[in-house]
């Protein structure tokens, strides 16, 4: 049985008054996503670790290799680590609404679902800026205080790749976070893929794993190495999964 | 402030919502009744746009929701309580959703207030009960106080002073002005609630209006001191005779006034005699199992 309707006039009632009469604005929304990534103890846990994974690593394999280290080969290898730290980061803002279904609420508030994840990525972006930052400022200072016969040839362009992949890498962890919608299934199949695919594929053809491991692709950038095809494998994972996490979000039933 | 027209939805060739249509209107309180899998959660988030329509549309406060400026200051809802991250204070998931909203932080302790969630406002969402979880979905909708509220099976989880509490929050809501929209399979709590009945079966509205007139039975219940010798002479007069539980006969057909004008030429003393009535009850399997 169906009711026959009458025609209901188009007038949106305002809204009380201690509610704003419009949505978030893009710089609210993001400072939103910014503050959601930090208020869970996941969240915060990984953000440490992405500050501290630098420091450590530099101090561990001082303390194992004795110095003589290259600058820009050590930040290099450090900033692969943010990066892949900084990668969970993105996926848990955007997956991990889809596992706790907390989406519900977020896509309830603000449905248009491109400007919500436009947020998120601009939120990792930022984020992954502030704490590669941190993470290279304390592997540069550890590596100056603690580690002997340094080499800082390049270490400059090291640092910029390091702050650049990891604001790189938590977009991409939001925008396959945002595809799969599922924090487990997107965390160990991108892992699985950039630390197990890749490197094997590596092995065997080098050719075509240097223009698709991204992992690979900072450490070669950071070496001072050719530019060019590492910043265009970073930017295409950027914007394949950015992509597919917009158009496969924008369809998916929130149930 | 809520219409509905034409709603369908299809899943992979299977349709379970089928051109569902209807028009809530400001000061009442609608309840949403159906068995499980009828389609009425399905109905709900294609209103709110959470899943996209097969064909129909649905409009709040004359837009399609996704198309209001600030929907949650238009609309509160409440879907699924359990649908909120367990890492986070109840304080602050309100906190974040009313940074969204745009109303100011000190609103999130009075609708921890207004639910009694105050104390364990601080404690993380993982270790509430589930009625503690409605409670805080329910505040969550209360947030802007929007004119419009839409729940999915709110009394969940909540004990008998939860649902008085949860019944005088509607009611007062609707008298208000508001619009309430609830689903529930609590048929005596959504029997004392709701003004109105919608009821869906099988994806489909079989029933649709005000809740006295759809449990206004065609016929009369009468008691009597002696229930057997008034079904005689109700029988004799031609009448079809039920007999119910407590000594109640329901006499189908019949008016008051005859059965009383009946009982009176009889000599027969009665104790009860007023028009029949069904149960929520039985007219929610009365139409469902049709459907």
């Amino acid at each position: 049985m169906s009711t026959t309707l009458t025609a209901t006039p188009a007038v949106v009632p305002a809204a009380r008054p201690t509610a704003r009469s419009t949505g978030p604005s893009f710089a609210g929304l993001t400072a939103l996503e910014v503050r959601k990534s930090l208020s869970t103890r996941s969240g915060r846990s990984v953000a440490a670790l992405a500050v501290l994974v630098g420091p450590l690593g530099v101090l561990l394999a001082t303390l194992t290799s004795g110095g003589g280290v290259a600058a820009a080969m050590a930040l290099g290898i450090m900033g692969m680590l943010i990066a892949l730290v900084l990668l969970a980061l993105g996926v848990l803002s955007t997956a991990g609404e889809w596992t706790h279904r907390s989406v519900q609420t977020t896509y309830l508030l603000v449905p248009r679902r491109g400007r919500v994840l436009a947020a998120k990525a601009a939120a990792m972006a930022l984020l992954g800026l502030v704490l590669a930052s941190l993470g290279v400022a304390g592997a540069v200072g550890t590596l100056a205080l603690f580690t002997t016969g340094v080499s800082w040839f390049a270490a400059g362009q090291a640092v910029v790749t390091v702050i650049a992949s990891g604001a790189a890498f938590a977009v991409i962890g939001a925008g396959i976070g945002a595809a799969v919608g599922n924090s487990a299934a997107a965390m160990t199949g991108t892992y699985l893929t950039v630390l197990g695919i890749l490197p094997v594929l590596n092995s065997v053809k080098p050719e075509i794993a240097s223009k698709l491991d991204p992992a690979g692709a900072i450490v070669t950038l950071a070496q001072h190495g050719a530019a060019t095809t590492p910043i265009a494998v970073i930017a295409g994972w950027v914007v394949v999964s950015t992509v597919a996490g917009v158009l496969i979000t924008r369809r998916r039933s929130v149930a | 402030m809520i219409t509905v027209s034409g709603l369908t939805k299809d899943y992979g060739g299977r349709r379970v919502v089928d051109d569902v249509s209807f028009e809530l209107e400001p000061g009442t309180v609608t309840g949403f009744l159906g068995p499980n899998g009828a389609g009425k959660s399905t109905t709900m988030r294609m209103v709110t746009g959470l899943v996209p329509a097969s064909s129909g549309t649905a409009l709040v406060a004359g837009r399609p929701y996704a198309e209001l400026p600030n929907p949650g200051a238009v609309m509160g809802t409440l879907l699924d309580a359990a649908a909120v991250h367990p890492g986070r204070t109840g304080r602050t998931h309100l906190r974040l959703l009313a940074s969204t909203i745009g109303v100011p932080a000190s609103r999130v302790d009075e609708v921890l207030e207004t639910v009694d969630l105050t104390a364990a406002g601080g404690r993380r969402i993982g270790g509430y009960s589930l009625g503690m979880r409605q409670r805080l979905g329910i505040a969550a909708a209360l947030l802007a106080d929007p004119p419009v509220l839409m729940f999915d099976e709110p009394a969940n989880g909540l004990d008998p002073e939860g649902i008085r509490w949860m019944r005088d929050l509607l009611r007062g809501h609707a008298a208000r002005g508001g619009t309430v929209l609830l689903s529930s399979h609590l048929l005596g709590e959504v029997e004392h609630t709701v003004d109105r009945l919608l009821v869906i079966g099988g994806g489909r509205i079989v029933a649709d209006g005000p809740i006295h007139e759809l449990l206004a039975g065609d016929g009369t219940a009468v008691r009597a001191a002696d229930p057997a010798s008034l079904a005689t002479a109700l029988s004799s007069a031609g009448l079809e005779v039920q007999h119910r539980d407590g000594g109640v006969l329901v006499v189908p057909g019949a008016t008051p006034q005859r059965i009383g004008a009946l009982a009176a030429a009889g000599g027969h003393a009665l104790i009860d005699l007023r028009p029949s009535e069904q149960g929520l009850e039985e007219l929610f399997f009365q139409l469902t199992d049709a459907a």
